[in-house]
């Protein structure tokens, strides 16, 4: 049997005493559309910038196409697909919005040998056309409101062709509308539907998210996270009936997110 | 007769119609013209010394401005090129030609083996480690008189030129196209080199930048590399033009020099390390020719610098240039400050109000 796309083997990050993440092991597939949710200092974020590297875990492995991540910079795992956002913005605040997206074009990733600066400014367009903020492509990024920095965080991402997607609450911060609307594309983004000339097939995602209602029709798969350790994993539907979930998360909004999963 | 109007269509479309670039053609100009007006040694050697600091200058905005790299010791790649040069010459008998060119990249090979420690810090810490790399090579360097002419220095080095206005005209055109090349080379814009924006991001934001996929630290390598090298040029040119290479050129008040001279013109822009330069330097050289002056030209250079930081915190060209020019709101192209519409999209550059 080949190597699973992404594996995470006894995944154990400790800050001094505390320990956030505690020996965490899933799989994902290279076509699933998984959600990372769980209460506030679950681990969830600690667990996407550990398979990143921009944390390094205290003792477990990361594997990634078969190969050990581990530790590795963030860039070498960039360049080879996995793209993540963050979920505090960092954009580059004096630079045009698609300067911005060009930067990640020219990452070794997603370079070709001898292409243009224009082209390069296209393929950044195209990406900025996908989240829909490319009206204010000339417009430096510091004039940007929260909601449209954060879209600008989902194109920087993937800006990068990534096999991967790490995303930290690509939700936080936006009105239903715009919700609805980034929910509807990265589905697309999934499914491998057109988007400029990128993508031929969608890449993988992993998503941290509290919106559940948007979140959950999405999804291929859930993971729950509990004070560092994985609580219940499973399908949407079977998530939101879990006891211990509800209990330890959901509340009792259950009945109405079970019926629109479902 | 066509080629003439579209080359003349072309220069009044991306010269003309800027006011920043026709400041800079007219300086040029005055710059390659200048030994036609007047042949007084004092004022070319005036206009030399300038363009040599300035082409210092502008190296440290490329690696601190651009790159965001604070370096305080930038002293190091001056003097370390410029004793280069001076051994080589003094010992090998080499023509400036041959010594400017390997002094710099022994500057660059210093520098980058100083870069290896120090690029694991970054913001002051870097700035602080920086600093002491100059007073560490002074120390090595009155360690072997013999060879490094302790405090005197190397003297007796071969002139640039056999004439003063060719040396001048040699140190004129190296600037040009150096600043030329530097100019182009931290253009988040450019049309040609793709490394400016990734500089600009790296100093933006630096984990964005690797969390984008680049490679920041080999970036920062080549920032350091291609500021070094032009320092290094500098370096070399001042030694050869001075016929002395001097522990003075390694001291911290002359890397402390390129930092008031580039915040003044203003920082992250090539041109405002020029401007700061030939503003400044010629400024406290006239002024110690009355006696007066003489005697208060630091305090008048000390009132200047914080009066140009309280009223124009960004440098004195970004100021002007605000002044001058007005950008497109709609295709953010730059126009003349008369202008009421823009020159490309009719866009109204006002509030019609007004």
């Amino acid at each position: 049997m080949a190597a699973p796309f992404l594996e995470v083997r006894n995944l154990v990050k400790e800050f001094g005493e505390l320990r956030a993440v505690n020996k965490v092991s899933f799989e994902i597939g290279a076509d699933e559309m998984v959600g990372l949710i769980g209460p506030n200092g679950a681990g969830k974020s600690t667990l996407i910038r550990l398979i990143t590297g921009i944390l390094k875990p205290t003792s477990g492995q990361v594997l990634f196409k078969g190969e050990d991540i581990t530790g590795q910079p963030i860039h070498k795992t960039v360049n080879m697909g996995l793209a993540s956002t963050f979920q505090i913005v960092k954009p580059f605040r004096h630079l045009p919005v698609v300067a911005n997206v060009m930067v990640p074009c020219l990452c070794q990733r997603s370079r070709r040998k001898g292409e243009w600066v224009k082209t390069v400014e296209l393929r950044a367009r195209d990406s900025l056309e996908f989240c829909g903020i490319s009206d204010l492509a000339l417009e430096p990024a510091s004039v940007l409101s929260h909601g449209d920095l954060k879209r600008l965080e989902l194109a920087r991402a993937i800006a990068t062709e990534p096999d991967l997607l790490l995303l930290d609450e690509p939700f936080g911060g936006l009105n239903p509308a715009e919700t609805r609307l980034v929910a509807k594309s990265l589905k697309r983004l999934h499914k491998g539907g057109r988007f400029g000339r990128l993508h031929s097939e969608g890449p993988a995602m992993m998503i941290v998210e509290h919106k559940l209602t948007e979140l959950m029709p999405m999804l291929d798969r859930v993971i729950v996270l509990s004070f560092g350790e994985i609580l219940a994993v499973g399908t949407p539907a079977e998530v939101v009936s879990n006891k211990e979930v509800i209990k330890a998360y959901i509340g009792k909004e259950v009945k109405a997110l079970a019926t629109q999963s479902g | 007769m066509t080629y003439l109007l579209l080359w003349y269509g072309w220069f009044r479309g991306e010269i003309l119609a800027i006011p920043g670039r026709v400041i800079a053609l007219l300086f040029f100009l005055v710059l390659f013209g200048a030994p036609l007006v007047t042949q007084d040694p004092y004022y070319l050697r005036m206009i030399t010394l300038a363009t040599i600091f300035a082409l210092f200058a502008t190296s440290w905005d490329v690696l601190s401005g651009f790159t965001g790299q604070i370096n305080l010791g930038h002293a190091l790649f001056f003097g370390v090129s410029g004793y280069m040069a001076g051994l080589l010459n003094t010992h090998f008998g080499m023509p400036p030609w041959l010594t400017i060119p390997t002094g710099a990249l022994t500057g660059v090979a210093v520098g980058l083996i100083a870069g290896i420690p120090a690029l694991r810090l970054r913001g002051i810490y870097l700035g602080l480690v920086t600093l002491t790399f100059p007073l560490i090579l002074l120390g090595v360097f009155f360690t072997f008189p013999e060879f490094t002419g302790g405090e005197l220095g190397i003297s007796g080095i071969e002139r640039l030129a056999f004439s003063r206005i060719l040396s001048y005209y040699i140190v004129v055109a190296v600037f040009t196209l150096s600043v030329f090349f530097m100019w182009k080379f931290t253009d988040a814009g450019s049309k040609i080199f793709r490394v400016g924006l990734i500089l600009h991001a790296i100093r933006e934001d630096e984990i964005t930048a690797r969390a984008s996929g680049i490679n920041t630290t080999g970036y920062k390598f080549l920032a350091f590399a291609v500021s070094g090298f032009f320092a290094g040029i500098a370096g070399g040119l001042f030694v050869h033009y001075m016929r002395i290479a001097a522990p003075s050129m390694l001291e911290l008040v002359f890397s402390f020099q390129a930092i008031l001279w580039t915040i003044f013109g203003g920082v992250a822009t090539i041109y405002g390390a020029v401007a700061g330069v030939f503003i400044l330097f010629p400024m406290l050289e006239l002024l110690s020719l009355t006696e007066w002056g003489e005697q208060s030209r630091f305090i008048i250079f000390t009132v200047i610098l914080i009066l140009t930081l309280l009223f124009m915190p960004e440098g004195l060209t970004v100021w002007v240039l605000d002044k001058l020019e007005i950008k497109c709101p709609r295709c953010k192209l730059v126009n003349v400050f008369t202008r009421r519409t823009c020159r490309a999209c009719r866009a109204p550059l006002r509030n019609q109000e007004n």
